[in-house]
């Protein structure tokens, strides 16, 4: 830690002035500290990435800094002048706009209605045509295509956050606050994503970027300050550390258990636990996103999906579960058709299903942990028993390190990777034959993320039951399965071995 | 009587029921819950009725319960902003405190004018009978229905509005003061309130202890089966104002009991709602995503 604190002292940008400094900043939430006498400095031109396990409190900061929360404690400095923060408007009159992980538009709205409306030089009775210029010429000018009559709803999600971007730049913003905003874009995306982020701080503005990806950390930040249960941990130069000196700030004794080796193979059964004959479905946007897919997954097996976003992954797995209809094609469970079936007739039958976006399509956020495991007709019959919900939602949270003050707390006051820990257990809980997943260890710290596949992996190993997920993270899917589709274009244009699938093989094959 | 004459007696109803249901749906496309609306609107109507007694003037009236209506309503919104306090029942307890105030106000005008009309120096008000008068009272709510539905589409503040009722926590975040945008969607949506209660006066000419009650609630049913749109409510402010008007001559000629002509309206309006939303309507004319939620600033989500 003595190495760390040297480092804390070593600004290897001394000559840049700090456009926003915290000192001292301290926030509660009912039952649980996020932030403890936070100090924090972002350098003007800077990418200073916050890194820290889930529940740090990267999200606490950056959301005062943007003045969705108000600290209890402690000031906030911008250009070296104490400021009240305690609105996004007055945020972005500071010049600090915030992106965030899930797109803050209004989907009803069109891209120019929800563009105007932060922009202060705009009166309430400005017609929102006057904006369309201004917009087209700014996108251009930045590379990015959107149209501003469409609304919001029609969309991809990676539109949307370059709408965010685009949402800054109009708003004129010297201090751009990424919170987890490139997560869960596809690969490719974040290319872009990354250069924009550099060519943003190449002409002074600053970038403070959450993430929990060391490498990513690494790739576009200058500084990095990693956060531990609400305390800053040190800041360090990107230049003068390794992943693993990171890795230890964000874990400490836990980061020896990070590891990116490939997982034991399991041993398949002989018996199919999914069988999937040229399954045709639709998309969002009326043509088939899935186009003729076959799979056999045995029990006891894990098959990896890699395949960039919006290449048919998605619509497949919510077929496989009763969330899309499926126009052509079967799919059995154990020999049993449940083509077309409810999604509580196939849930019922022990499939356990973890969805992209936890918070939206996985848990209820009003309710509790208890709750949310109540709900599913697989843990309960007709009547509840609270007892027995209670002692599982106790050895779930302890199993699973969920940082939450009580079981009976609404998941809502959970950060985010706590949720995602939430939905992953209860889902793990109810696979007795199955388990469909996609992306579920997007939103969850190396090291949870990890605990997270060895569980998935073993309980596939030693309870025989099969496991398909999709991810858009080849690391995981190179970990965790047995088998590897790769997808595109609606179709599997090949299945590896384990043993002979390579990394280079597999990404030529994502984007061909 | 001539086809004409048949539809200019719709005007007063259609005025009264048109600008209080264009006041209702703009408002609540705010995300406000108004379940103050009947109470409102009987208390305006009792408010128009006083201020024409003792200022004398009609317009006098219309202007103080126009004024007494946005207090009302940006009172509702004020209390379901600022705190996070139930819509419904914050909505129900003012509907309420309208109902009895109205009782206040009203009779204590009314026994002014029974001394007046005692001393022979009493106000005489003429009621708007001649067609031109009937025509504008249809024009002039469909000119103010236009001009609102464009400031809906068009402008920042439309935007602004329908933004808060979605989903008021990305507005902040987009840059907006919740409180701010919601409360001048009440001033607006209920002095349009307050102008279709002072409205009802010039169709039953008369105020006596409850009059005006229930009629908030057709003007609701009006708006909700219009799915809150400013120029199809024309339409269903139209028939609704139809029904009101002939009830009686349609209750004679069907048989039909008071009872169940009084429940005509509140089942056109759930048949229209159920209509529009098995249809492409659906997305266009659905509630505000937020209405009637509570709102509180510093909810800690993802």
């Amino acid at each position: 830690m003595t190495l760390l604190k040297t480092y804390k002292k070593d600004f290897s940008s001394k000559n840049k002035p700090p456009v926003v400094s915290v000192v001292g900043i301290s926030k509660k939430f009912p039952g649980s500290i996020a932030l403890d006498g936070v100090d924090f400095t972002i350098l003007e031109g800077e990418v200073h990435a916050l890194l820290g396990e889930n529940g740090a409190g990267k999200t606490t900061l950056v959301k005062i800094l943007y003045g969705i929360y108000v600290p209890d404690r402690g000031e906030i400095y911008v250009r070296g002048r104490k400021a009240q923060i305690n609105s996004p408007k007055e945020a972005i009159r500071q010049g600090i706009v915030m992106v965030s992980q899930v797109p803050q538009l209004i989907d009803k709205l069109t891209v120019a209605e929800n563009l105007i409306l932060g922009l202060e030089k705009y009166g309430f009775i400005t017609r929102v045509g006057k904006v369309r210029y201004f917009i087209r010429e700014k996108s251009r000018e930045v590379g990015i295509e959107v149209d501003p009559d469409t609304e919001v709803w029609k969309l991809s999600y990676t539109q949307k956050q370059l709408v965010e971007l685009l949402r800054a730049l109009l708003l004129n913003a010297k201090v751009l606050l990424l919170d987890e905003a490139i997560t869960f874009l596809p690969l490719i995306e974040k290319k872009k994503f990354y250069k924009f982020i550099r060519d943003f701080a190449n002409k002074s503005g600053s970038v403070i970027l959450i993430t929990h990806k060391i490498y990513e950390a690494l790739e576009v930040a200058d500084r990095i300050t990693v956060l531990r249960l609400g305390r800053v941990v040190g800041t360090v130069p990107r230049s003068k550390v390794s992943p693993d000196v990171v890795r230890k700030m964000m874990f400490a004794e836990r980061s020896s258990q990070v590891t990116y080796e490939r997982l034991p193979m399991s041993t398949p059964r002989e018996s199919a636990a999914l069988e999937i004959s040229d399954l045709w479905v639709m998309g969002d946007h009326g043509d088939h996103a899935v186009r003729g897919v076959s799979l056999t997954l045995r029990a006891g097996e894990v098959m990896g999906i890699a395949g960039i976003a919006g290449n048919g992954q998605k619509e497949l797995i919510q077929a496989i579960v009763g969330l899309r209809r499926v126009e052509k094609g079967r799919i059995r469970l154990y020999s049993e058709d449940i083509t077309n079936r409810s999604v509580s007739k196939v849930r019922i039958r022990g499939v356990g299903y973890i969805p992209d976006q936890p918070a939206k399509y996985g848990l209820s956020l009003e309710n509790s942990i208890e709750e949310n495991l109540a709900m599913l007709p697989s843990l309960t019959n007709r009547l509840i028993n609270w007892g027995s919900i209670r002692d599982l939602a106790r050895k779930l949270i302890k199993e699973f390190n969920i940082m939450t003050p009580s079981p009976k707390t609404p998941v809502k006051f959970l950060s985010g990777g706590n949720i995602m820990k939430v939905l992953v257990s209860r889902e793990l809980l109810v696979a007795r034959r199955l388990l469909v997943a996609y992306n579920p260890t997007r939103a969850l710290d190396e090291v949870t993320a990890i605990m997270v596949r060895k569980i998935i992996k073993e309980k596939a190993s030693t309870e025989g039951i099969g496991v398909l997920v999709a991810s858009e993270d080849l690391d995981e899917i190179l970990q965790i399965s047995d088998r590897i589709a790769v997808m595109n274009s609606g179709r599997v244009v090949r299945v590896f071995s384990s043993s002979e699938a390579v990394r280079d093989e597999i990404e030529k094959l994502m984007v061909m | 009587m001539d086809a004409a004459s048949y539809i200019l007696s719709v005007a007063p109803a259609f005025m009264a029921y048109y600008l209080t249901s264009l006041g209702q749906g703009f408002f609540e496309k705010s995300g406000v819950l108004n379940l103050s609306i009947d109470g409102v609107f009987v208390l305006g109507i009792a408010v128009a009725y006083a201020a024409s007694i003792y200022s004398c003037s009609p317009w006098v009236g219309l202007a103080a319960a126009v004024l007494t209506a946005v207090v009302f309503g940006m009172l509702l919104t004020y209390v379901t902003t600022k705190f996070p306090v139930s819509h419904g029942a914050a909505g129900l307890s003012i509907m309420f405190l309208g109902y009895g105030l109205a009782g206040l106000v009203g009779v204590a005008a009314r026994n002014t004018y029974n001394e007046m009309v005692v001393s022979g120096i009493y106000p005489q008000f003429t009621l708007p009978v001649t067609p031109i008068a009937k025509v504008l009272m249809f024009a002039i709510p469909v000119g103010l229905g236009i001009l609102l539905y464009l400031l809906e589409v068009r402008t920042k503040l439309g935007a602004a509005v329908r933004a808060v009722g979605e989903d008021p926590h990305a507005a902040t975040s987009l840059g907006i003061d919740v409180l701010r945008v919601r409360l001048i969607a009440a001033a607006l949506g209920y002095s349009l309130i307050g102008a279709g209660s002072a409205g009802f006066l010039t169709w039953v000419a008369t105020w006596s202890e409850g009059t005006g009650i229930n009629h908030g609630w057709i003007a609701y049913a009006v708006s909700l089966a219009a799915g809150r749109h400013p120029l199809l409510t024309v339409g269903t402010a139209g028939a609704f104002a139809i029904l009101a008007t002939y009830m009686y001559t349609l209750q004679a000629a069907y048989n039909l009991s008071p009872e169940i002509a009084k429940m005509i309206p509140f089942i056109v309006a759930i048949g229209a709602m159920v209509t529009f939303m098995s249809t492409p309507l659906r997305k266009k004319l659905a509630p505000p995503q937020s209405l009637g939620r509570r709102f509180f600033k510093e909810e800690r989500t993802v």
